[in-house]
């Protein structure tokens, strides 16, 4: 029974794709709603993990392993060899990016409410998305990572491009030149290995490089394994996105419907993170040790350039938009620390940022149905006529800057804990970006919400704050931003086991 | 009692959710549910108080979170000064719970201004029984986000609005030094728990700077939030937010946080010469400061807030010349009689309807209860004799002396005159002389205003009383009982030292009077509203405009610089990779001639080239 699960979370998305196709594209409604119920069962079940991993299941036991192809006829030396099996399997944390996938894609879809037109194509598109998404967290080898991990682009490009905002092609093909480059990247890393490993299996990579004494295809020399971990790393640097591959990313924030900015920030750009940890971490330690503190001084410079171009930004899509540079700067602070702090704080930052990039964005649509802009000069003083979405504006702000009892606290603070003990100095000099995320957070909220309005909008009518469907999305991130904040040990409890091991690897 | 003292912080966190989910519908009743619950925060408070007499200290924790093999923990303590702020933060917040009832009729926003007031009494209530400084960071924020909700209360005021976002952002600046030290501290001794700090440093684990160091970074966020040179700015500002928000947090509660933090933290500072000497100085420095700005502030609230922050210096004075139990008497004392004086002057406010004391006059005859206590107030922070203020203030000068601070001492006894006189300035002001404003229907507060100003003004004059040279040091004693790293409860010092102070206070009230009251000397004694000096005090010495010309332009400079990289050189170099591409796709598109000799030779070439480096290098590069 326990062999089903895995692929029924990962795949029942595709159901409501079968049901979508026989809709007539007309039938908004329905559409809409098949579109939100297809979302539920990856979010059943991946709760139903979670209580399961709670109740003292291993996660293991949910894994499943099928042969699935292989390459050339070398079966008659060893089966294994270059062999490329259809294995999913989950590890605390994997179970935290799929409950942080299922959770978000829900309320994605609900925030889908304010899109426009072709509801149809939109749904299907989301749906091969999520699925995408889902797999990238559960493969257990870099093909299938791979293949899932190309299944998320190909529908974000459409989903940008075709229900995006004004400048929506650009800002599609932006994405499509950077992530394929990156893709391209990681296939030749992929390939390099698999030739000279003859396994794609992560677990068996990730033994081969650390501990080694097996006999491979052809030796991978330690020049080659710095090449191969530095491709990785801007492969996955294009994704999360490091300074200075991130240009495409704003585009992304700005343009796409923010339904799908939710799930780009919340989940596809946690790629990224979920991959340098995973893969750079995993596969190649000892390297990995040796580079940590170039990244500990991306991750700064991430976090002040992203934070001082967020101070000037006049579109509140781009202040939130730098933030997540900003923000992605603390995951790289924390995995530069390479110790446990750091490590487990770099994660927490991925799930924290995860809900409060999508609370921000899905408050950001909720605001543009009905005001038409987004612009911090033209709003102000929205907390008189829109007093609730005003005050959720401000407490999502307040995560974001790292409010304690919030999540962003808990993770920002790990991670400097752990760059502190490493490097003090530069986490001081990284330490001013937590005062820059309160001045332009405080700017950009303050100044759509509080004051006066600056210049004459289309003002909606009586009656226009937040309404019920729309509340639902907020509280839940809401809660689940202060319940990991108040009670952090919900979340660190799953990752334990994860982060011990890679601190194994390192030798740490 | 002390066993569950954990559950005081909960009964304003209650009304805090509870009104903010049903506020709308309770209206102004939403104050009864507020005042009755900080009510009960208050008695648990004060059985704590009393059952701390007794017992010893208590302390309970529970892991947080795991981060490796270290457990960061929460919990709660009871030692004698988290049971007196435990007190004073519970009194002070009921009294204002209360006096809102009246000052905040009819605003359309009554149930959320008490949901904030419920969040703040919260957070405050958590960072005084925090036994650890990671809780005490945790709850320090809170209490200023309280602070910055409720600055901000008049939302569509632009000067709220902005005063709301200094407030948040200069503590903040602050709270990163706090964030600092204690990181730093904590890699040094493997726990944020205070006794685990203290047995360190006690035990010489930690070397002589890195005590210093963390000092002065801990020190920083208490600058930030106790309104201290040069992080002040935002204090005076705060006064944006209404009247009794001044009152609870930005005189007696919030604000001393920053006091108390190097009260709780007293045996590390004291660990190091330079940290002492830092405290005692930026103290000293800010008393002096301060009020010199206070004495030509023109707005009530202003005046009043300015002298908030020379107290405050005066607290971090005593404690940074090893006067711990004078700072923390100081700390009581001013919270009662600066509670007494903001309520006051919202009475006041709430009667004329205008802040500037120049408008002002008259109102001894028309407000017969608020004058008095106004008064008293007055008196209490003047250092008169008999009064609260006397007997904290004689204990920090005292401190001074004998800590060999002389410099700072003769600072802090000018600083006294200037209390005595600003204030008395803004008593004969207000309430003497003509009445200016044509508000014929000027009238004392209703009860449930004047009941709150009463209690504090009973306190302003009796509180003084626990902690004397004459009946005996019962604050001081107790509070440094049983632990020797706090220093003696009482200094003995020279009995001048009094009378000098008694001297200065009184001759600041008599020159108030000549000028202000009686007014047989001109007010442009020293020049006048013409004169540089003037303009400078007026002017906050320019402070806030130096700030606007160097740290926030370079900020600016910097993000406007940034914001060109990113649209020239980023890009740029973007457009130059793909320019790069397209022009190999021009150069290989020229191949294609359609020859079929030139394409067998290019093929010919390219598998001989790899041909050579398949023999070079056995097939694998690298």
């Amino acid at each position: 029974m326990s062999s089903f699960i895995l692929p029924s979370l990962i795949f029942s998305p595709l159901l409501g794709v079968v049901i979508l196709f026989f809709l007539s594209k007309n039938q908004e409604k329905a559409i809409k709603i098949v579109g939100f119920l297809a979302t539920l069962p990856s979010l059943l079940l991946s709760l139903f993990l979670y209580v399961q991993y709670k109740a003292g299941t291993e996660l293991s036991d949910f894994a499943i392993k099928e042969a699935w192809f292989t390459f050339g006829n070398l079966k008659q030396y060893d089966p294994k060899l270059f062999a490329v099996d259809f294995e999913l399997a989950l590890d605390g944390f994997s179970l935290v990016m799929v409950i942080l996938t299922a959770v978000l894609s829900t309320l994605a879809a609900i925030a889908s409410i304010h899109i426009k037109k072709e509801w149809k194509g939109y749904f299907i598109l989301f749906l091969i998305l999520q699925v995408g998404m889902l797999g990238v967290f559960t493969s257990q080898n870099l093909i299938l990572f791979f293949i899932f991990f190309e299944i998320t682009l190909i529908p974000m490009f459409f989903l940008i491009g075709k229900w995006g905002y004004l400048e929506k092609e650009k800002a599609a093909y932006s994405f499509l030149i950077y992530n394929g480059l990156g893709s391209a990247i990681l296939l030749i890393v992929i390939m390099v290995l698999f030739a000279r490993t003859g396994t794609s299996n992560i677990e068996a990579l990730r033994y081969i490089m650390t501990v080694g004494g097996v006999s491979l295809i052809a030796p991978i020399s330690g020049v080659m394994k710095y090449a191969l971990l530095i491709a990785l790393l801007v492969a996955f640097g294009i994704k999360l996105p490091i300074f200075p591959l991130h240009t495409w990313m704003l585009r992304v924030h700005v343009q796409a419907p923010p339904s799908i900015v939710m799930l780009h920030a919340g989940v596809l750009l946690k790629i990224g993170a979920f991959g340098l940890i995973r893969f750079g971490m995993g596969i190649f330690p000892q390297e990995f040790q040796k580079i940590a503190i170039y990244l500990a001084i991306l991750g700064v410079i991430n976090l002040l350039y992203g934070a001082f171009l967020a101070l000037i930004q006049t579109d509140f899509k781009m202040v939130l938009a730098y933030s997540s540079i900003s923000h992605m700067g603390i995951v790289l602070i924390g995995v530069g620390a390479l110790n446990e702090a750091g490590i487990q704080g770099a994660i927490f930052q991925v799930v924290s940022h995860g809900l409060i990039a999508a609370l921000l964005f899905f408050l950001v649509g909720v605001m543009y149905e009905r005001v038409q802009t987004s612009s911090i000069d033209r709003l102000g003083g929205l907390a008189k006529i829109m007093p609730l979405t005003s005050g959720f504006l401000l407490a999502a702000g307040m995560a974001s800057l790292g409010m304690p009892g919030m999540s962003g606290f808990v993770s920002e603070f790990m991670a400097f804990l752990g760059l502190f003990k490493e490097e003090p100095v530069l986490a001081g000099i990284g330490a001013i970006g937590i005062i820059l995320t309160a001045v332009y957070l405080l700017r950009a909220v303050l100044g759509i919400t509080f004051g006066t309005a600056k210049q004459p909008v289309p003002l909606p009518a009586e009656k226009s704050d937040i309404r019920a469907i729309e509340m639902a999305p907020v509280l839940v991130l809401l809660l689940l931003i202060v319940l990991i904040g108040v009670f952090p040990s919900i979340l660190s409890g799953p990752l334990q086991g994860a982060v011990e091991a890679i601190m194994i690897g390192i030798g740490g | 009692m002390m066993e569950n003292a954990w559950i005081i912080p909960l009964f304003p966190l209650f009304s805090f959710l509870f009104l903010l989910l049903f506020g709308r519908k309770m209206k102004e009743s939403s104050a009864y549910i507020g005042m009755m619950l900080t009510f009960v925060s208050l008695l648990y408070s004060l059985l704590v108080l009393f059952d701390r007499f007794t017992a010893p200290t208590y302390k309970a924790e529970a892991t947080w979170l795991t981060i490796g093999d270290v457990q960061l923990t929460a919990g709660y303590e009871v030692n004698q000064l988290n049971a007196l702020m435990l007190v004073i933060v519970s009194l002070v917040s009921f009294l204002v719970h209360m006096y809102s009832k009246g000052y905040m009729h009819g605003d359309e926003r009554f149930p959320i201004f008490y949901a904030y007031l419920g969040l703040f009494t919260f957070a405050m209530l958590g960072l005084v029984i925090s036994p650890n400084l990671l809780q005490l960071y945790f709850f320090w924020e809170l209490v200023g986000l309280g602070s910055f909700l409720l600055i901000g209360f008049y939302f569509f005021k632009e000067e709220a609005k902005q005063a709301a976002k200094k407030a948040f952002i200069m503590t903040r600046i602050g709270d990163v030094g706090l964030l600092i030290g204690m990181i730093l501290l904590f890699w040094q001794v493997g726990s944020f728990e205070y006794d685990e700090i203290f047995k360190a440093v006690s035990a010489g684990d930690i070397s002589a700077g890195m005590i210093t160091l963390t000092s002065l970074f801990i020190f920083v966020g208490a600058v930030g939030k106790s309104g201290q040179f040069p992080l002040h700015t935002w204090l005076p500002d705060a006064m944006e937010g209404p009247t009794p928000v001044s009152a609870l947090i930005h005189a007696a509660t919030m604000v001393a946080a920053g006091v108390y933090l190097v009260a709780a933290m007293f045996p590390l500072f004291s660990a190091s010469d330079t940290a002492m000497l830092t405290v005692a100085v930026i103290g000293g420095f800010t008393a002096i400061f301060a009020a010199s700005i206070g004495l030509v502030q023109k707005d009530i609230k202003r005046v009043l807030a300015y002298s908030t922050v020379s107290q405050l210096g005066y607290m971090m004075l005593a404690l940074g010349s090893a006067g711990y139990a004078a700072g923390v008497f100081h700390l009581m004392t001013h919270a009662f009689f600066k509670a007494l004086l903001f309520l006051a002057a919202g009475s006041v406010i709430h009667a004329v309807h205008t802040q500037n004391i120049e408008e002002m006059g008259g109102l001894w005859k028309k407000m017969r209860i608020t004058g008095p206590l106004f008064l008293i107030g007055t008196l209490a922070i003047s250092g008169v004799p008999f009064f609260s203020g006397f007997f904290s203030k004689d204990e920090i000068l005292i401190a001074t002396w004998e800590h060999g601070n002389f410099g700072l001492f003769w600072l802090a006894l000018i600083a006294a005159f200037f209390t005595a006189f600003y204030m008395f300035r803004l008593f004969f002001m207000v309430f003497t002389g003509e009445s200016k404003s044509n508000h014929s229907n000027t009238h004392e507060s209703p009860g449930i205003m004047t009941i709150p100003m009463i209690v504090l003004g009973i306190l302003a004059v009796i509180s003084g009383y626990v902690n004397t040279p004459w009946f005996g040091t019962f604050l001081g004693d107790w509070l440094t009982e049983g632990n020797e790293a706090l220093g003696h409860g009482h200094i003995e010092g020279p009995a001048w030292i009094m009378i000098a102070a008694t001297a200065v206070s009184l001759a600041g009230i008599l020159l108030a009077y000549l000028v202000y009251g009686k007014r047989s000397v001109s007010r442009d004694f020293l020049g006048g509203e013409a004169s540089t000096m003037h303009s400078i005090l007026y002017n906050k010495y320019f402070i806030d405009e130096i700030y606007q010309f160097t740290i926030v332009s370079i900020t600016k400079a910097i993000s406007l610089f940034l914001s060109f990289i990113d649209r020239f050189v980023v890009e740029g170099l973007i457009y130059a990779v793909t320019g790069v591409i397209r022009r190999l796709g021009k150069t290989g598109s020229a191949f294609q001639t359609g020859q079929v000799q030139q394409y067998g030779m290019a093929a010919f070439l390219g598998l001989a080239i790899l041909l050579v480096i398949f023999v070079l290098t056995g097939g694998y590069i690298l």
